[in-house]
């Protein structure tokens, strides 16, 4: 299997699968949805809130701001040497103090050290008016997708086939409905030839075939070539995640080859 | 009311961008769409989140964007 990055930013990733199965590739995908560890808050200690969101609206939204995850320094609680009563090998301390007229954003969160700051600093929270105040600690430990989707890494992954457009030129008489109807623009006319601009933008809909009444083009999805694109919440980049999915997913292999 | 920290679809986090948004859509009077595109919002979830959001500018709720948006800033 060969593995390219067709795009690649901090939080978005498009990758190309060559030499594999769908049903390899849905499993990668379910790893990183489900299995991939991140940091989120978890328990919060609210000491003074006079603004006017509920507290546990508050604590919520604490829960769903992604903090930057350090996986080698982290632990699960559950598997720590502690016994799950929390530890710094477990979990990362916050502390927030603000009082109005002013909004509350992210960045307000105060680490127990500056490596855990957030990275996203302007999430708002809430707004305080006059007097009113906010007085919290927050406790952030390490969890799965599985156990609920504020620990969930990744958003918006999905995979297609990668697209096969076969045009047949004697066919074609250059009617240019397909170029038309095409969603994505994929195709165009170029010196009196039918021709593919973009094959990676294809989304295998088909109306260029359903349209031409010459059956001159043919859409195919090749499976063995799989495009994957997902985004994630900004506490993993998206090189990370995929490289601790396939560690996931290869520890997970290794454990069922010992049990059979 | 406050803009949700994640789209309720997909979990991308909005939190952080609407305030742009807002600055550029409702003050500035820039075209939803381009805005939408440039802060990188693909979907069609995150982009109706962040659309159908209300907004208030100065304590009233505005409907329209742009020329509204003007007179209470």
């Amino acid at each position: 299997m060969k593995i390219t990055f067709l795009e690649l930013e901090d939080n978005y990733a498009k990758v190309l699968f060559e030499n594999t199965t769908p049903y390899f590739v849905n499993a990668i995908r379910r790893t990183l949805i489900s299995d991939v560890p991140k940091l989120a808050i978890e328990n919060v200690t609210i000491y003074d809130n006079t603004s006017a969101l509920f507290d546990e609206i508050i604590a919520h939204r604490l829960g769903m701001i992604p903090l930057p995850t350090h996986l080698d320094l982290l632990v699960f609680r559950e598997e720590c040497s502690c016994n799950g009563k929390g530890c710094p090998n477990c979990t990362v301390h916050y502390t927030l103090s603000k009082e109005g007229s002013c909004t509350v954003y992210s960045g307000d969160l105060r680490p127990e050290d500056a490596m855990w700051a957030v990275k996203d600093k302007n999430i708002p929270i809430v707004k305080l008016l006059k007097d009113q105040r906010l007085i919290l600690e927050a406790e952030a430990q390490l969890g799965t997708g599985k156990q609920h989707a504020k620990w969930q890494a990744v958003c918006g992954i999905g995979y297609k086939y990668y697209p096969v457009i076969e045009i047949d030129s004697e066919k074609c008489n250059l009617c240019n409905e397909c170029v038309e109807i095409c969603p994505r623009k994929v195709l165009e006319i170029k010196k009196k030839k039918l021709d593919v601009k973009n094959v990676e933008e294809c989304i295998l809909c088909k109306s260029c075939e359903e349209v031409c009444k010459r059956d001159a083009i043919k859409v195919k999805g090749d499976e063995n070539r799989i495009i994957m694109q997902y985004e994630t919440d900004g506490s993993l980049s998206a090189k990370e995640v995929l490289m601790e999915a396939l560690k996931i997913l290869h520890k997970k292999y290794d454990e069922l080859e010992k049990k059979l | 009311m406050i803009i949700p920290v994640r789209c309720f679809t997909c979990g991308k986090v909005l939190g952080s961008l609407f305030e742009e948004y807002k600055k550029r859509v409702y003050i500035e009077g820039e075209n939803p769409k381009k805005v939408l595109d440039d802060l990188k919002i693909r979907r069609y979830c995150c982009r109706r989140t962040i659309i159908s959001h209300p907004v208030f500018v100065k304590g009233k709720e505005v409907k329209e964007p742009i020329d509204e948006a003007a007179q209470y800033e």
